[in-house]
């Protein structure tokens, strides 16, 4: 499909990666068990006296059989592989300076949806967001940091413009009640 | 044959207005731009530019949607071969011979090839999907409920197997998660509320488009702003528009990869960087030329550039024969379609044989279209690719809450599109991809009512599911898909055909 599959490679998987399937793993296998005790008791219509083969629970059923499955064999399989260092790489990796600028990206990004947008007017919690993102990557987060003056005045001037267009263009042009 | 000329010329003829031809332009351009800033992929233009067409006429709709998705396929090259950076994950594997021309100094030849090759696999595809689509919906009107379950099962099965070349089990993982996803809601046989918790916003189901916004678009938000290295443009002053003979030198190559990467397409939600991948490999075993594979080899750009494009118009036709999508990007036509009223599957050609040969049509008008702008804006383009990411992610990201809220006009959905961007981002990270969930998503009901409307039919017997001729290919073709994923097993059977040839080799 578009977009994301991984280059074919040859190379062994990281050890980090292999005790974050084994993570994974165990998530999946829960997950999996949880969706078939909501299977198993979801309401099953004997009232309306359907057909036991075609209660609403069968599919979601089967379905966490197969994901506990492949949850298992994910465990097995990376508990089986030897991956010397593989907690403290996967520690290294959740705590390096990537996952903080994602980390950073996703709070920003929650901050405006879930808190912004809905209590200020859509273009002003438009304009704070994208003024506060262009602030913090390029004068704080960038290696090298770029002079805050010039940062400034892109992130003002970026700010008014996305803020006034999309509101204009969505409420005017596409009649979207913006939230 | 003549039924299909005549609806041909008329699909052409359609979209032959000043209008349409604006269209045309606009959104291909769109499409080279989006597909050329790293990030943005087609996948989640589309999925934005569903809310901005939602008010157009449905074929001029659907009309911006394809362009759009052609050109993003397309642009993606410019910046694999300028940045070394694939553009979109469909021009991987353009970059592998793509930059190092252009470190030659051969900047202008490849962004030429590239352009030409684009063009010329899109034309391969789309002859297939004018020839084979209209057999194929024949074929379809024979599939029923049991077929369609199988067939939805096939495509989440094999989308996981082959878009995690090294790991189908998380495939199959990715493809289960978007099955789950599916369950979610009112489910349509019995019209029973199935996980919604008390919450009446879940009553209608996970809506496909924020689930993918959220999953391409700020899932890829995430990922291109956790790095920190930026690239280094290559560009050179030599001609871009390609001799012929540098063109048709090659033309075996081409045919070749245009073929593979229509086949690529017709298979269910395995998209175009698989098509790249497959056609560049099959182009490498057979070339004269081995040794200049990844240090800059014309033909292995073409095998690359001609393969992603060919998959758009391939992974048409089981999008419009079967309404299962042949990729990521397809799904969201899907989507698209549905919301403005066309219903793909195997009754489109009695319903409205008209749209399929203006699918046709729209692929080869923003096939020219493509060609025209690819050989010319290459200083625009060039311009476009300087704009710093951390000023273009903040709007991007504004414009998916946007998309997300825009359909419905209901909060939720912006909820559903972070969610999914989050969920999403952590299992790109640990190596499973997206192109099965967004399948499962889709296929979800379909697998669900046509596994228990069977079994409603028969009362409860599950025999016509392996017994019916179609329905017993498909399920031998789903048992064999699993089994070669096993390791042990593919590498028994290997061992078994190389045995076998080896003996043979021997005794002649």
């Amino acid at each position: 499909m578009t977009t994301d599959t991984p280059a074919p490679s040859e190379t062994a998987p990281e050890p980090g990666m292999i005790k974050a399937d084994l993570l994974a793993g165990l998530f999946f296998i829960l997950l999996g068990l949880a969706v078939f005790y909501g299977a198993w008791t979801m309401d099953r219509l004997e009232v309306r006296r359907i057909h036991p083969m075609t209660v609403p629970g069968l599919v979601p059923g089967m379905l966490a059989i197969a994901l506990t499955l492949c949850g298992t064999i994910l465990s097995f399989r990376s508990l089986r592989t030897p991956a010397s260092g593989g907690w403290q790489q996967l520690s290294g990796a959740v705590l390096s300076s990537a996952a903080a600028r994602a980390a950073t990206v996703m709070l920003l990004a929650l901050i405006y949806t879930l808190g912004l947008v809905g209590t200020l007017p859509f273009w002003a919690a438009t304009g704070l967001f994208v003024f506060a993102f262009i602030m913090v990557f390029e004068c704080w987060l960038s290696e090298p940091r770029k002079p805050w003056r010039k940062s400034l005045l892109w992130a003002s001037g970026l700010a008014v413009v996305t803020a006034t267009v999309v509101t204009l263009v969505f409420e005017r042009a596409f009649l979207v009640r913006l939230p | 044959m003549f039924d299909g000329l005549l609806m041909l010329g008329g699909g052409l003829a359609h979209f032959f207005t000043p209008v349409s031809l604006f269209n045309i332009a606009w959104a291909t351009l769109l499409g080279i731009v989006i597909g050329a800033l790293p990030g943005l992929t087609a996948t989640m233009g589309v999925a934005l530019l569903v809310t901005l067409t939602y008010k157009m006429a449905p074929d001029q709709a659907i009309l911006c949607l394809m362009c759009l998705y052609c050109g993003a396929i397309y642009g993606g090259s410019r910046t694999a071969i300028l940045l070394s950076i694939p553009g979109t994950p469909a021009s991987a594997a353009t970059t592998l011979d793509g930059h190092p021309l252009a470190l030659q100094g051969k900047a202008g030849t490849a962004m030429g090839l590239a352009t030409t090759s684009s063009a010329l696999g899109t034309i391969v595809g789309i002859i297939a999907l004018a020839l084979i689509a209209p057999l194929l919906a024949e074929a379809a009107l024979q599939f029923g409920t049991y077929e369609f379950f199988w067939l939805a099962l096939f495509g989440v099965l094999i989308s996981g197997q082959l878009t995690a070349i090294d790991d189908p089990l998380k495939g199959y993982i990715a493809g289960i998660l978007g099955l789950l996803v599916a369950m979610v809601g009112m489910e349509t046989l019995h019209a029973h509320q199935r996980f919604t918790f008390g919450i009446s916003s879940l009553g209608g189901g996970v809506d496909l488009i924020p689930a993918m916004v959220g999953a391409f678009g700020f899932a890829e938000i995430l990922g291109v702003m956790k790095r920190t290295a930026q690239a280094r443009i290559i560009s050179s002053g030599d001609r871009v528009i390609p001799r012929f003979s540098e063109v048709f030198q090659y033309k075996w190559t081409t045919i070749r990869s245009g073929l593979i990467g229509t086949f690529v397409g017709i298979v269910p939600g395995v998209g175009e960087d698989v098509g790249a991948w497959a056609s560049y490999a099959a182009a490498k075993r057979v070339s004269k030329e081995k040794h200049m594979f990844g240090k800059g080899s014309q033909e292995g750009l073409i095998a690359a550039e001609t393969g992603n494009s060919a998959v758009i118009p391939g992974a048409m036709i089981p999008t419009l024969t079967l309404a299962l999508p042949g990729s990521a990007a397809a799904a969201v036509l899907i989507a698209a379609m549905f919301i403005h009223g066309i219903r793909p599957g195997p009754l489109l050609m009695t319903e409205n044989p008209e749209f399929l040969y203006q699918i046709v049509a729209i692929l080869l008008f923003s096939t020219i279209a493509m060609l025209i702008f690819g050989l010319t804006l290459t200083r625009p383009l060039l311009t476009v690719l300087q704009v710093p990411r951390e000023r273009l992610m903040a709007v991007v990201y504004v414009l998916c809450v946007v998309g997300s809220f825009a359909i419905t006009q209901r909060m939720f959905d912006v909820y559903v599109m972070v969610g999914f961007g989050i969920i999403g981002f952590i299992l790109r990270e640990m190596k499973y991809p997206m192109a099965p969930l967004v399948l499962g998503i889709i296929l979800g009901d379909l697998l669900d009512l046509n596994l228990r409307r069977g079994l409603l039919l028969t009362n409860g017997d599950p025999s016509p599911f392996f017994t019916r001729p179609i329905s017993a290919v498909i399920c031998v073709i789903i048992i064999l898909t699993i089994l070669m994923s096993i390791p042990a097993v593919s590498t028994r059977v290997r061992s078994i055909f190389t045995r076998g040839r080896g003996d043979a080799s021997a005794q002649g």
